[in-house]
């Protein structure tokens, strides 16, 4: 019953971390079921440590991390905005282009700017926290934040234009 | 500034920073750049407007949800708690034998072992199932309830 309660409130929020860092299903699986693989063995002697959201989402932070480092390096710094003017203009106006359109945007983001984003932005995780499960400081995560979104403000505006 | 100590250009790096929705900006600071804003709306529109129309983006998004399966297959992974126990017999034999000799000589000894099986059968049925209790605790307690019922009273099992 506590691993179930442990597994329907977490999991959800891993798996996609992983998932919009991976852009993998399969692959955010894998990393969800490893952050919990290690949960299992941790709880026993969990006590004195973090809230398990933040420990479970360093983890898979860190798992994926070190997925993208073996898949391409060259991901690791700053990503040219592929995808990002791909869509037509009119379809931009579209509930459902406009999803995928801030989605590729993200996408697009440089590594640690889309962890920041993602845990911060679309997860709701708080400032602290969020700084916690990225191992930076919150001066560090409100730099990444704000560097995110000018980078889709402007993204975003230049897709409005043309 | 204002009494709080918030500024014009904290409200604008939180816009920038965490959006236009209070509830994300830094829990210690949202009272004070709420005040701040509704004190000077004018100063804010422009910031306002963008970081709204990004929040709005955001809300496009499509949130991506994981295989309906998964859950049940983490489960599966989780330690389980003790399903059987040995059987009284072989406890017994473990006390009243403990290096494993199969046939104690003497009556006394077998008296020994009654009285064992009477005082275990007697305080068998308080003895608690501690596995279960104390890793629900420890997995509430990572999820940062006291127990079960804080737990369920706050996030029901139906959410």
């Amino acid at each position: 019953m506590a691993q179930s309660a442990l597994v329907s409130r977490h999991m959800p929020v891993v798996w996609r971390v992983a998932f919009r860092m991976l852009r993998d299903r399969q692959e955010a699986e894998d990393v969800t079921q490893e952050t919990f693989l290690r949960a299992w063995k941790m709880l026993p002697d969990w006590e004195g440590r973090s809230k398990f959201s933040t420990w479970a989402c360093t983890v898979a932070i860190n798992l994926c991390r070190d997925r993208l480092k073996k898949k391409a390096p060259i991901l690791m710094e700053a990503l040219p905005e592929r995808e990002a003017g791909d869509l037509p203009p009119e379809q931009a106006l579209h509930q459902k282009q406009a999803g995928a359109r801030i989605s590729a945007l993200i996408d697009a983001l440089p590594e640690r700017q889309k962890e920041a984003l993602t845990l911060s932005a679309l997860e709701g995780m708080g400032n602290k926290e969020a700084a916690a499960a990225m191992q930076v400081s919150v001066e560090a995560l409100e730099s990444l934040l704000s560097r995110a979104r000018r980078t889709l403000r402007q993204a975003l505006a230049e897709g409005q234009e043309e | 500034m204002t009494k709080t100590g918030m500024t014009d250009a904290r409200v604008l790096e939180l816009l920038e920073t965490y959006g236009a929705w209070p509830m994300a900006w830094p829990e210690e600071e949202r009272e004070a750049a709420e005040a701040h804003l509704a004190a000077h709306p004018e100063r804010f529109a422009d910031a306002l407007a963008d970081a709204r129309l990004l929040d709005a983006a955001f809300e496009a998004e499509p949130m991506p949800e994981p295989d309906p399966s998964l859950a049940a297959r983490l489960l599966a992974d989780a330690p389980q708690p003790r399903t059987s126990r040995d059987s009284l017999g072989a406890r017994l034999a473990r006390i009243v034998m403990p290096n494993g000799q199969r046939w104690p000589a003497g009556a006394a000894l077998a008296s020994l072992g009654m009285g064992l099986f009477a005082g275990y059968t007697a305080s068998a049925s308080s003895v608690p199932a501690t596995y279960e209790t104390e890793a629900e605790a420890v997995v509430y307690a990572a999820l940062g309830y006291d127990q079960y019922d804080t737990y369920l009273e706050e996030v029901p099992l139906d959410e």
